[in-house]
């Protein structure tokens, strides 16, 4: 039986000749849409002044969770009042920031026209996805960079900002958290004679505090004072980034390096490092004592990263470790007066500590007025006097990248208790660090992230019991030379 | 058909082509993708890396735990609810509440329990004598990302398995009794076998999810310590995102999705022998 059609159905023809032409329709917006202009936000006022030239525009800043960007984020006000400009501004964790910003660069749309350059992971293998700011810098019409770039810590500049070529600048300084020895300071002076008479030397933190002492405080704390705390020392040795950042500084000290000439490598960073020398007696000797180190750690070592370092730290649970220097302001609140910091111990070779900056760049994908916009956010961002008010913030606080600030009478007198600006009471231990020669720097390589993934993987199996030392610094080797023969698969 | 394969295209086929297409290239992200023809290198090298391939048997011994375990404490569970007479629903309600939190915040959840500072888990342990840190070694984190996923998914098979049960008819268990069938004999011949195909769809809704598993390991332990947790979709997440190897990580996301596909055929020749596919 043929049933009848109701007057009003449609027919297939029909149906499939309406969902083609929607189809198409969706498929000619989407293509107009994508080739025409882009929707930007961004408008110039010529004779509104140099610093409102662009009042009225909106711009988005992507940036890692940390406490400049918290500070910044909380009160955007005098940014706006100064400039007309909105910023938005999206904080993520570092890894979901570096997908975000390498999907972005990959669009060419620009989403974010200011960028947290971590050197490693955006900086490294995304140097040609940002501007040269050398352009904006020559730009009359634009404000010049408060004191010059001369104004940033060297290593800083020099880590943060550039990427193998010594001319081209690509982010300015805008955070620099470094690995430093954080101590109770209560506990140390309580057990410091017993301590020496012990251990036949100074307990006290200082310059020249070498790496077997620091295990043999730890022991000793761990033997001696479980009444006061459980463990001497916790490491951020979960299986992360942060297990090859622990590990890195005792690396350095012991005179090993992950590649020949690791300052120039760290420094100015490379597109090609060479052959991995992890498996030389020096590193081999740095990981059997790592190794060792944390066998006499807080067991927990294994799963924590800086924020549960950090945060057993803060709750009583180590008498020391190596962690950013911007838990100061978490000690400070948790354990008021009782830490106190130093450079990280020296090994056969030096002392070493690793710096964790970043600087604040501009995507290339951008128009000439949008980075024009950009930079005066990135001018302001890093200026000192936005420095010391993010120091003083309640919300994050500050990492200050600039001399300038570090000299401010404020800021010196902030270095001794009673701090309002609790960060800087590390001021003498960080800026021993960032000198040349006791500075951290890993390679600034575009395959970081997967060497990086290969050390920390390595490492975790090592301290685990899987693989000995030597054994795990030879895998390592073997498997970074495979990276880098491979290249930065993700390049242009 | 032609609608259905017009609204499937732009949803599943033109992207399947074009991570097929990715497999077969090296990817280029800046100034725009580009994809450069590379043959089977990816292909070459998805079988030969130790690394995908030790993942491959974490997997496997993931999806058999997980499964296994949510399965049987599911089928238990549902059977003592079926028994309670006052309260089912209240018991019922109560816990299903696991199944209605994102993976992630199970994940945070877990990690808070387990932390050796804070947890309470933890806690409870050092009581015990154990001072092991949970995520810290490599078979208790190992079982921690399962217990995890157990704690959350097992509620589902409970409901599942209940829904079954409660379909079982009351005529032929009350013909068994009076064969003199008795508790054990009445589960193992006339309950289970009554809700084989019941199970048999949970069994399959959740082998589909447990092969994808991700969050609360990422969440938790990051695939360490020593890679013990870091199972493909962890593996592949790294490859794309971390490593942006786009090319290889289609390949290694290809051949996820072939072990699918054997997985999810295998239930529905299953389903199909009992005639339970149409």
């Amino acid at each position: 039986m043929i049933t009848p059609r109701p007057e009003n159905a449609v027919s297939r023809r029909r149906l499939l000749t309406g969902v083609a032409g929607g189809a198409a329709a969706l498929a000619a917006s989407s293509l107009l849409g994508g080739c025409g202009a882009r929707g930007s936000s961004v408008t110039r006022h010529p004779d509104a002044g140099m610093w409102r030239q662009y009042q009225g525009s909106t711009l988005n800043f992507i940036s890692e969770n940390t406490a400049p960007t918290a500070a910044i984020a909380a009160n955007t006000t005098p940014f706006t009042e100064l400039t007309g400009i909105n910023i938005n501004i999206v904080t993520l964790e570092l890894s979901a920031l570096v997908q975000k910003v390498a999907l972005d660069l990959a669009s060419g749309r620009s989403t974010y026209q200011l960028i947290y350059a971590d050197p490693y992971q955006v900086l490294a293998p995304y140097a040609r996805g940002l501007v040269d700011l050398r352009e904006l810098m020559a730009d009359p019409s634009l404000p010049q960079v408060p004191l010059g770039v001369g104004d940033f810590i060297p290593t800083h500049l020099e880590a943060a900002g550039k990427f193998v070529s010594p001319d081209e600048i690509y982010a300015l300084p805008y955070d620099c958290p470094t690995l430093i020895w954080q101590y109770r300071r209560d506990l140390f002076e309580k057990y410091a004679d017993q301590m020496s008479h012990d251990l036949g030397f100074d307990p006290m933190p200082s310059d020249a505090s070498t790496w077997d002492q620091y295990y043999a405080i730890a022991r000793w704390f761990n033997d001696n004072a479980t009444d006061d705390v459980p463990y001497g020392t916790g490491h951020q040795a979960k299986q992360h980034d942060s297990l090859m950042n622990d590990f890195s500084n005792v690396l350095w000290a012991y005179g090993g390096d992950y590649f020949d000439n690791g300052g120039q490598v760290g420094g100015l960073g490379t597109v090609d490092p060479g052959p991995c020398r992890l498996d030389s007696p020096a590193a081999i000797e740095a990981a059997n004592f790592y190794s060792r180190l944390l066998s006499i750690a807080h067991p927990a070592s294994l799963s924590w990263d800086w924020d549960g370092l950090g945060n057993a730290f803060a709750a009583g649970q180590l008498a020391m470790c190596p962690n950013w220097h911007e838990y100061a302001a978490s000690n400070e609140s948790k354990l008021p007066g009782k830490v106190d910091y130093a450079p990280l111990p020296r090994g056969p070779v030096r002392s070493a500590n690793m710096y964790g900056g970043t600087g604040l760049g501009i995507s290339a994908s951008t128009t000439a007025d949008e980075r024009r916009a950009a930079w005066l956010f990135a001018v302001w961002a890093t200026s000192p006097e936005i420095e010391l008010a993010n120091l003083k913030s309640k919300a994050g606080g500050g990492t200050p990248t600039r001399t300038s600030v570090y000299q401010m009478p404020e800021v010196v007198a902030a270095e001794h208790r009673p701090s309002s600006m609790p960060n800087i009471l590390t001021a003498a231990a960080v800026s021993k660090a960032w000198e040349p020669q006791n500075i951290g720097l890993r390679p600034k390589i575009p395959m970081w992230n997967e060497c990086d993934t290969a050390i920390f993987t390595q490492l975790s199996r090592m301290l685990l019991g899987d693989s000995k030392p030597d054994e795990a610094m030879r895998d390592t080797t073997a498997q970074i030379n495979r990276i880098v023969s491979r290249g930065w698969v993700a390049s242009s | 058909m032609a609608p259905g394969i017009l609204l499937l295209a732009p949803l599943s086929l033109l992207p399947f082509v074009f991570i097929v297409v990715m497999s077969l290239s090296r990817v280029h992200l800046l100034g725009g993708v580009r994809f450069d023809f590379a043959g089977l290198v990816n292909w070459a090298r998805v079988f030969t890396d130790p690394d995908v391939g030790m993942a491959w048997v974490r997997s496997f011994g993931y999806f058999v735990l997980t499964v296994g375990l949510e399965m049987g404490f599911g089928l238990v569970f549902a059977l003592c609810l079926w028994r309670l007479l006052r309260g089912r629903t209240t018991v019922l309600s109560l816990m299903l509440l696991p199944m209605f939190v994102a993976p992630v915040f199970v994940g945070l959840l877990g990690r808070f329990l387990t932390d050796s500072t804070f947890g309470l888990y933890a806690w409870v342990l050092r009581q015990l004598g154990v001072q092991t840190d949970v995520l810290g070694s490599q078979g208790s984190a190992f079982a921690a990302v399962v217990l995890m996923d157990v704690w959350e998914w097992t509620p589902l098979i409970t409901m599942i398995a209940l829904a079954g049960l409660s379909a079982v008819p009351e005529s032929v268990r009350e013909a068994a009794s009076l064969d003199g069938a008795g508790g054990w004999q009445m589960l193992r011949y006339v309950v289970l076998p009554s809700i084989s195909n019941v199970l048999l769809v949970a069994l399959l809704i959740r082998s589909m999810d447990a092969i994808r598993y991700f969050d609360i390991i990422w969440v938790t332990t990051n695939g360490g310590p020593a890679d013990a947790t870091k199972i493909v979709p962890v593996r592949l997440y790294e490859v794309a995102f971390r490593f942006f190897d786009l090319g290889y990580a289609a390949t290694i996301g290809l051949l996820m999705l072939a072990v699918s596909i054997v997985i999810a055929r295998a239930f529905v020749r299953l389903l199909d022998q009992k005639g339970l596919a149409r």
